[in-house]
């Protein structure tokens, strides 16, 4: 993936940059809102990842800018924790995604590749399958190898989320966010314990996990190699 | 120094302006009555003096010269009218008859001057006004009237007004000087105070004048502006001392694993292991500070700009879904009870927030197995929010200091958690005008939260204003 960073902030740019770089991605880097708006119009990147106080032009300058010049990249907002409120302006201005920092690299990293990812699933899709699961969002039905599976509403919500993001890793603030609407840590195992439900209703004897827990990340639908 | 100070206060700029206005008008409307009585007594003497002519003219007409002469003798026997003088004339200038000097014998009026007759002040003529009247081709009557007394009631008039011009304005200067000096003796009493607080002395109140007039309304503001600044510097030095306390147990943690990986551990799986201690460590330092962040966020006011209407009864209902798993998992009954379509005024997620901090707290201070109730109701303009317990509960003492930033009460010093969760929730109580209550659910604990109604700040019915939240206990509560 090519992703471009606008951060000012050496320390921070250097962690997340040296992050993306060990998984594989190209990183472009811009120390100002000015360089980035340049950058971001004349290249084409996957992912914007922008800061929202920079020098010489702010990020939601930047990406009003970005969205009147009909520029459509994903943009992925970092924001300090004294500007929590500012995720609202953010996505109001043309963000897609917010961070508050200081963040795990594994956060960053896991919500870069959902919205990289995020066109293809349109809302014409009225079926989402993954292995032998399947979702019906009209009707409202789950069924795993044909054999139907009673859902809470909740737990619905959160394999739709889990499906539409499969074979990413979806962290437990992405769900907070994602499947509750919870925008801050509620300190409690609600994933959790939503995740182990889950489990044990989608799982029948015998069959292979298909929510796994990646370690320090979250949890991610993936089809373990049956010849494992 | 004393004086100009004096002079320069507002309350004897206003006396002076009064006086300033009240002399003027005086002035105006003493002038008016000057004029107008003058006039007046001026028509009355003329037609007076008129009338007495026409009378005698009257007399001569009907009774010739001798009952014009009886009339004249009997006038003056009689000092009738004050005394006026009666001369004749012939057409020819020659008197006939008194004492005014030769005039030009034409009808009408005519001021002049006569010979003195006794009144008037020594070295003056007599003042005279006079009348003449033709009795018969050959013969005038000339009637004459003393106006000096005349002239003398206006001044008098005159010396009237000025006097008690003079005495008002007196009066008002010092009467200003007066109400000046109490007045500023009274701001001298609050700058006093106001030094001695810029002293240091934060402790000093201004003393009230007990009249409890319009100053005294001021500095009672003025005192309890002293009083509620103090107490936000009593909270912000516990809040530093609170951070300061309460960070260097993690802190410290932090340390002490550092510091044994760096003397102790030797394997790669030794390092990491320290490591992800350490991360931890840090994050909770991370989620303590993004807590106390948020919560001054929240108190700061600002979010109240972007509160809509919120259906609290579906809100409610969605939180308590979430914990029903948690609470089946421990053996829980969660009770629910929900009035449907109440909604408020405010901030969808802090709302979310402060139900879900609630519940938990709930869950984090009760064993498992402890039945846990929510229910939410409309009421009064009121819509009221209990999260409930069968646990142990809280003391009396304690329940008042629960929602305090960083108390953890003494049974639960040992769970997790950084003892900000209800301080968040009495800042976003706070921010929707909401009261709480902490109450005795025998057995166990009940928090009551009342907000105010969708729509009830338009119909007057606002509770508790931009204040913070109101706290209340109640040691008799309802079981």
């Amino acid at each position: 993936m090519k992703l471009l960073l606008v951060e000012d902030d050496v320390e921070n740019a250097a962690f997340a940059l040296r992050g993306f770089r060990e998984h594989g991605h190209t990183v472009d880097q811009a120390l100002n809102g000015r360089d980035g708006l340049y950058l971001a119009t004349e290249s084409k990147y996957d992912v914007l990842i922008i800061d929202r106080m920079l020098p010489v032009m702010d990020g939601l300058s930047l990406v009003k800018s970005l969205r009147s010049a009909q520029i459509l990249t994903p943009v992925l907002f970092l924001t300090t924790m004294s500007g929590i409120d500012d995720r609202v302006e953010g996505l109001e201005a043309g963000g897609d995604d917010y961070l508050v920092k200081p963040y795990a690299f594994s956060e960053l990293n896991a919500r870069v590749n959902a919205l990289a990812r995020r066109p293809p699933i349109s809302n014409q899709v009225t079926i989402l399958r993954f292995a032998d699961l399947e979702m019906d969002l009209l009707k409202r039905t789950v069924a795993r190898g044909g054999a139907s599976i009673d859902l809470q509403p909740r737990e619905f919500q959160l394999l739709e989320y889990l499906l539409r993001h499969a074979d990413h890793v979806v962290t437990r603030t992405m769900l907070l966010e994602g499947v509750w609407d919870f925008h801050f840590d509620p300190k409690t195992n609600i994933v959790e314990t939503h995740i182990s439900r889950l489990r044990s209703k989608i799982n029948r004897a015998g069959d292979p996990e298909l929510i796994q827990t990646i370690r320090g990340s979250g949890y991610s639908l993936r089809a373990t190699t049956k010849t494992a | 120094m004393r004086l100009p100070r004096l002079l320069r206060t507002t309350s004897f700029k206003l006396a002076a302006l009064f006086a300033l206005i009240f002399g003027v008008s005086a002035i105006a409307i003493g002038a008016f009555v000057y004029i107008n009585v003058k006039s007046t007594l001026n028509r009355q003497e003329l037609a007076r003096v008129q009338s007495d002519a026409l009378a005698l003219k009257g007399e001569f007409d009907s009774g010739g010269m001798s009952d014009l002469m009886d009339a004249i003798h009997q006038r003056q026997h009689n000092k009738i009218a004050g005394g006026q003088n009666y001369t004749l004339f012939k057409s020819n200038g020659e008197r006939l008859f008194g004492n005014m000097p030769k005039l030009l014998l034409k009808a009408g009026f005519k001021h002049l001057t006569g010979p003195p007759d006794g009144d008037e002040p020594p070295g003056q003529l007599e003042q005279l006004l006079v009348y003449r009247q033709q009795l018969s081709p050959d013969l005038w009557l000339v009637v004459g009237d003393d106006i000096g007394r005349m002239r003398d009631l206006s001044a008098d008039l005159l010396q009237i007004f000025g006097l008690g011009l003079l005495f008002t304005l007196t009066i008002a200067i010092g009467g200003g000087v007066a109400v000046s000096r109490t007045f500023l003796q009274r701001i001298d009493n609050i700058t006093r105070t106001a030094e001695a607080i810029i002293e240091g002395d934060v402790e000093q109140r201004i003393v009230l004048g007990g009249a409890g007039d319009d100053l005294d309304r001021l500095a009672a503001t003025l005192n309890r502006m002293l009083d509620r600044i103090g107490l936000l510097m009593d909270t912000l030095r516990h809040v530093s001392t609170d951070i300061a306390h309460d960070l260097r147990t993690p802190l410290g943690h932090l340390r002490q694993v550092l510091d044994e990986a760096s003397r102790h551990a030797t394997s790669t799986a030794e390092y990491h292991a320290a490591v992800s201690r350490a991360i931890s460590e840090a994050d909770g330092l991370l989620d303590t500070f993004a807590a106390i962040l948020r919560i001054a966020q929240i108190e700061s006011g600002s979010r109240r700009a972007g509160f809509r209407r919120v259906g609290m009864s579906d809100t409610v209902a969605s939180v308590v879904q979430t914990f029903a798993p948690t609470a089946e998992d421990q053996g829980r009954a969660l009770v629910v009870h929900i009035d449907p379509n109440v909604e408020i005024d405010g901030d969808r997620e802090l709302i979310i927030q402060l139900i879900v901090n609630l519940i938990d707290n709930a869950f984090h201070h009760t064993p498992k197995g402890t039945r846990i109730s929510v229910s939410f109701f409309a009421g009064d303009g009121e819509a009221v929010l209990e999260i409930s317990d069968n646990g142990e509960g809280v003391s009396p003492a304690e329940r008042e200091r629960i929602f305090e930033r960083f108390y953890r009460c003494e049974s639960s010093r040992t769970t997790p958690g950084n003892g900000l969760g209800l301080s968040l929730v009495a800042a976003v109580a706070g921010l929707h005008s909401a009261t709480i209550a902490v109450l005795d659910n025998k057995p166990g604990l009940k928090i009551q939260i009342r907000f105010p109604m969708a729509g009830g700040r338009e119909n007057g019915t606002v509770h508790g204003a931009a204040e913070s939240a109101v706290f209340r206990t109640r040691k008799n509560s309802i079981a």
